[in-house]
């Protein structure tokens, strides 16, 4: 009881979070560097878009030395051939992925050839600290259908400028600025010379620590719309509506994202009747077990995949 | 006897006839006619509701079977080797962990 006496909790010093925002002034010359325009819908697209697939998936990646890996892996199952008629018409294929990665601060290289006869290969390099340069390239057997695009990307304080040049007189640039702490804007502009079309796109961001909010506008008729809510640490929301104005197709998918520790489950059901669950387990060290299944109930269409991903 | 059989025949016809009238107005009145129509578009939709049930039923079903069976496996296990964790922490003593959020 004496014990007691005089022991008094130290006063909490509030958390620098918890002070009110409307007393800070809110500095325009120190606004952070906005994400860049093509990843701005990055967080929804990372929920509601896993890399769904069907049939069976086997990878493999060996490190040889701390900046260079190889990678195997091998795919069965059926592909869908896109037809003529309102039936997709699935065929079995098989293929072997052989890969290549090295990794550096300031280069990376990232090859891929498939033994169907196609070839992907992607360069980041910094060239210097502001100023990076991507390539990426899709070479296959058939005639015409191979090809290729550089990016520059220029990141300056609170704005990020990118120069984008494609085979098939492709042109594109974009342009994105943080206006608050928390609120980004950005504009594309792009002309593809051999489809003759040119089109120009805005969106915006709003993003706290608990939630993104993001939309888009395009000429090409697209308008998407997109928020995520992180309800917890592990668990977040994500919901998406995608209307495009020219040809009046409407979809809206409503999806969760759970990142447990021994798992990473997602789950989404759309307005078309699609529903579809991802699960990544961790088996063991360096040792994933992934489970994908898609149900079109409309289309009555059903697709299951397992794999496995052994290697970092 | 042909005339008697035909008196009794007559006759018979007669009850019959009286019967048989009796039975035609009976099955023949509207009352009758409109709770045969009734019935059967009673179970013309009772049909169409089954079978629009037992689809909604099964799309549904299939549904929670991918989307959310799944989910309750894994906060199973997160929630037995969280279990496990506080136990194996109280055994050796150390002070156990706040659960992390």
């Amino acid at each position: 009881m004496a014990s007691h006496i005089g022991v008094v909790p130290p006063p909490m010093t509030p958390a620098k979070g918890n002070e009110p925002k409307t007393a800070e002034k809110i500095d325009y010359l120190n606004l952070p560097c906005p994400i860049p325009y093509e990843e701005i819908h990055r967080e929804a697209l990372m929920s509601l878009k896993p890399e769904l697939f069907e049939g069976m998936r086997f990878d493999f990646t060996k490190g040889l030395n701390q900046k260079f890996s190889l990678s195997h892996s091998v795919f069965m199952g059926p592909m869908e051939v896109p037809s003529q008629a309102s039936e997709t018409i699935k065929i079995p294929t098989a293929h072997y992925e052989f890969g290549a990665n090295f990794l550096d601060p300031k280069l990376m290289l990232f090859g891929r050839i498939l033994t169907d006869g196609r070839l992907n290969a992607r360069v980041k390099c910094d060239l210097t600290d502001n100023l990076i340069l991507k390539a990426n390239s899709q070479l296959t057997s058939e005639p015409h259908m191979s090809h290729g695009m550089v990016n520059f990307d220029y990141k300056g304080k609170d704005f990020r400028i990118q120069f984008q040049l494609g085979n098939g007189a492709l042109f594109g640039a974009s342009y994105i600025q943080s206006v608050t702490p928390h609120l980004s804007l950005g504009s594309e502009v792009f002309w593809a010379g051999q489809h003759r079309k040119s089109g120009i796109g805005l969106a915006a961001r709003y993003n706290t620590d608990k939630m993104v909010a993001t939309g888009q506008v395009a000429s090409t008729g697209m308008v998407a719309l997109s928020y995520v809510q992180k309800v917890s640490e592990k668990v977040s929301l994500a919901s998406d509506f995608m209307y495009n104005y020219m040809s009046r197709d409407v979809t809206a998918s409503f999806g969760y994202d759970y990142v447990l520790r021994q798992c990473r489950l997602r789950g989404k059901i759309d307005s078309n009747g699609c529903t579809a669950a991802f699960l990544e387990e961790r088996l063991n060290m360096g040792l994933n077990f992934i489970l994908s299944a898609e149900i079109d109930h409309w289309k009555k269409d059903y697709k299951f995949g397992f794999g496995l991903t052994v290697g970092e | 006897m042909a005339s008697q059989s035909r008196k009794g025949g007559k006759n018979r016809s007669g009850q019959e006839g009286v019967l048989a009238r009796v039975t035609n107005t009976i099955s023949q009145s509207s009352i009758v006619q409109q709770g045969k129509l009734v019935a059967s578009d009673a179970a013309f939709v009772t049909k169409k509701l089954l079978k629009s049930t037992g689809k909604a039923a099964w799309i549904a079903g299939t549904t929670f079977l991918i989307l959310v069976v799944p989910l309750i496996i894994e906060m199973d296990r997160e929630q037995q080797m969280n279990e496990l964790e506080m136990q194996q922490a109280s055994l050796l003593g150390t002070p156990p962990v706040a659960p992390q959020k």
